[in-house]
């Protein structure tokens, strides 16, 4: 397997991206086209912490919630849906535990399948288990358990296979609580990439040879981390302006999975989503105003924009006044992408995209840059030095900090925003374009600055 | 650009800039430096994050014969008081005292090697991350905000066995203890550090926060304070210190 490098965007133009449609559509599970000219919602869940004592335990949970799911998604006339099961810890340290949970899900969703035709499909993401109290063990013995834990539920039903890879992080975490702008390009842009190019050859070999799709990854642990920590306009823990900056870098890792071999649908909770479609023309998942029963953000509807699967990013699995969480949130899902599908079919999407944009663009550099039109820049400013993971990050980071410089007035910044993005900058501005120094140098700082960080991770 | 086009202020109002302080971070941390000619640019360089620069004032001013020990209460806390006060005033943000933190503790590692006797401690405190979880954003964030107001800091790091919890607290006697967790599967070790304290005879507050942690699960515990911001810890550490027992504290902190 070798990695393929995009060196071109996937649309003539940023006008031509939509919901609902990607250039390189994907087939999965039970009928399903996913970017195929419909969107689909993607109900995502967890189950109540006493459910993971013990594997039976844990089935009967998930099957309890995927029958709830299907049910909803019938009675309520929906043509299509996507199941995510995001592993509990023990359902991937031990893989025959995610297998079984996968075949038991599965064999919910075929009936109904089979008794209404319900287009659906299951994505399976193993956690990210590489690590122990002290470091990350990215290869090595957690590795292969990971690998066992893909093989399992790709054999026993999942459709999708994806996971919110962490590699970067232990550098990453330093550096953002310290504006340190150098510290995030090589942690996310550099670490994380490397790490993604070798975890995702091995993940789309297991599908293929299971014959099943290798989907995406999300950049969570990192620009997520970035996202939540900058929180809601009124809080002081970082610029948003910082933050926006973590998620553009993000992209180009995000990127490396599919150029090493996935095919979409990205994860749902990778803000950085659009920049990546607009390069690669995968299908992607995203979440937002329909995801705030896990976390907020401030670009709830923006980020409909381009989206093929629509995700509430999780829930516990309980009862409430309109049934369980996965089918009251489940059904909120649903009639988004209904609207939606309504657009595509009165030829009206374009409109109700941009009004989507338009109702987020100016309420946080965040959504400003992700708005597709911005979000398309960026990509272009990543393909350029496609064949180089530290310049394309740069490049990714640079031109983020350019249009909020010269952002439209209308989105107005605070002076500590400004100033952050002035730091930012001019830290930028005096980096190396030569890659090997800046990852020596890197090295060489971190290896210092950041106790846990161990260069064999990477294979440096 | 989209086709569509719009005013936004008639649908969205950028809060922060509306509320954003007249005073720029760097005139209000002005007005709080002491005058002293030797202890300001300590207070200075602490504001600035920059640990050289802070051991070249400390290493100044113990040539003039101030006594390292007192440097530390006198000098390297009136900084990180300026850091702290103009964070929770909302000027400056965490990043900022991060870096401070990390100068201070330089600084105070350099007074404790240049003196004879150690600092006394304000109160100590217990960290962890809940056992399972490996998610220690939010710790080193809390453990920060502790030792920038002086507390002293006891980190067990992430992953850590609820025996290792309870032993720690035998031997250090802390007047606080703070557990973060991320997820949901891994809060329920705090119920058991819990009950495993109060079978010790341990009544220690036990401050627990991070991401899926909320209100309602911290008070199905007897020792349980609800931190919902990291902001809240050294509070909390404050109020304990001034004499507030566990009703108070859940009086104080639970907000829901």
């Amino acid at each position: 397997m070798t990695v393929n490098r995009y060196t071109k965007m996937a649309y003539a133009s940023a006008d031509d991206m939509i919901f609902g449609n990607s250039p390189n559509p994907v087939k999965a599970g039970l009928d399903l086209e996913i970017g195929g000219g419909y969107t689909t919602p993607e109900i995502n869940y967890a189950p109540r912490p006493e459910a993971g004592e013990t594997k039976e335990k844990l089935i009967k949970e998930y099957e309890r919630i995927t029958r709830d799911s299907m049910e909803r998604m019938v009675q309520v006339g929906f043509p299509s849906v996507v199941l995510e099961t995001e592993h509990v810890q023990q359902m991937t340290n031990n893989p025959t535990w995610g297998g079984e949970v996968a075949n038991a899900q599965k064999a919910i969703m075929e009936d109904y399948h089979d008794e209404y035709g319900i287009k659906c499909a299951l994505r399976h993401t193993p956690g990210d288990i590489r690590e122990d109290r002290d470091y990350l063990q990215l290869r090595g013995e957690k590795y292969n358990t990971l690998m066992e834990s893909f093989e399992e539920v790709a054999s026993n039903g999942a459709d999708l296979l994806s996971i919110e890879t962490m590699g970067g992080k232990e550098v990453f975490d330093r550096a953002i609580l310290r504006n340190d702008v150098p510290g995030m390009l090589f942690a996310i842009g550099c670490l994380g990439t490397m790490d993604m190019e070798y975890i995702w050859q091995d993940i789309t070999k297991i599908a293929k040879k299971n014959n099943v799709v290798s989907a995406g990854d999300t950049d969570c642990a990192q620009a997520n981390t970035a996202m939540f920590i900058a929180g809601g306009l009124l809080d002081k823990n970082l610029a948003h302006t910082l933050a926006i900056i973590a998620r553009a870098i993000s992209a180009p890792r995000t990127l490396a999975a599919y150029e090493a071999g996935a095919v979409g649908p990205g994860k749902d909770c990778a803000y950085e989503n659009t920049i990546v479609k607009s390069i690669a023309g995968v299908p992607i998942a995203q979440e937002g105003k329909t995801s705030t029963c896990a976390h907020s953000d401030v670009m709830g509807n923006l980020v409909m924009q381009c989206c093929d699967l629509w995700s509430n990013e999780s829930i516990e699995y309980h009862g409430e006044f309109g049934g369980t969480t996965v089918q009251c949130w489940g059904e909120s899902l649903a009639y988004d992408c209904a609207l939606m599908n309504s657009a595509l079919q009165t030829g009206q999407s374009k409109n109700l995209r941009d009004m989507m944009v338009l109702s987020d663009k100016y309420r946080d550099p965040q959504g400003y840059i992700l708005a597709y039109d911005n979000a398309y820049k960026i990509g272009e400013a990543i393909v350029k030095d496609s064949d180089d993971i530290y310049l394309r990050a740069k490049n990714a980071a640079v031109e983020c900090v350019n249009l909020l410089e010269n952002a439209d007035p209308k989105l107005q910044m605070t002076r500590f925003e400004k100033n952050a993005l002035a730091d930012a900058s001019e830290a930028l501005a005096g980096l190396t374009d030569d890659s090997d120094k800046f990852m020596s140098d890197s090295l060489e700082q971190y290896k210092e600055e950041v106790k846990v960080f161990r260069p064999e991770n990477y294979g440096l | 650009m989209t086709s569509l086009d719009l005013d936004p202020s008639e649908i969205l109002e950028r809060y922060n800039v509306k509320m954003e302080k007249a005073m720029t971070p760097d005139d209000a941390a002005a007005e709080l430096y002491p005058k002293d000619e030797l202890i300001r640019p300590i207070a200075e360089s602490i504001y600035e994050g920059e640990e050289d620069d802070t051991v070249e004032a400390l290493q100044k001013a113990i040539d003039a014969g101030k006594d390292p020990i007192a440097l530390i209460d006198d000098a390297l806390m009136v900084g990180m008081g300026v850091v702290t006060k103009l964070y929770d005033e909302g000027i400056i943000f965490l990043p900022n005292v991060m870096m401070s933190a990390d100068a201070m503790l330089d600084g105070i590692d350099f007074c404790k090697s240049q003196a004879k006797e150690a600092p006394v401690s304000k109160g100590k405190i217990v960290c962890h991350v809940a056992e399972g979880d490996v998610h220690d954003i939010g710790k080193s964030i809390v453990t920060a905000l502790l030792r920038a107001n002086a507390f002293d800091v006891v980190d067990l790091g992430r992953d850590v066995p609820v025996d290792e919890v309870i032993e720690t607290v035998k031997k250090e006697k802390p007047i606080m203890v703070t557990g973060t967790a991320l997820m949901t599967t891994t809060m329920y070790a705090f119920k058991a550090v819990n009950d495993r304290l109060l079978e010790a005879g341990l009544k220690v507050p036990f401050q627990c926060g991070g991401g899926a942690v909320n209100q309602d699960f911290v008070s199905t515990y007897e020792l349980g304070v609800y931190g919902e911001e990291a902001a809240d810890a050294p509070k909390m550490a404050e109020a304990i210190l001034a004499g507030a027992d566990l009703g108070k504290l859940k009086e104080q902190f639970h907000q829901h």
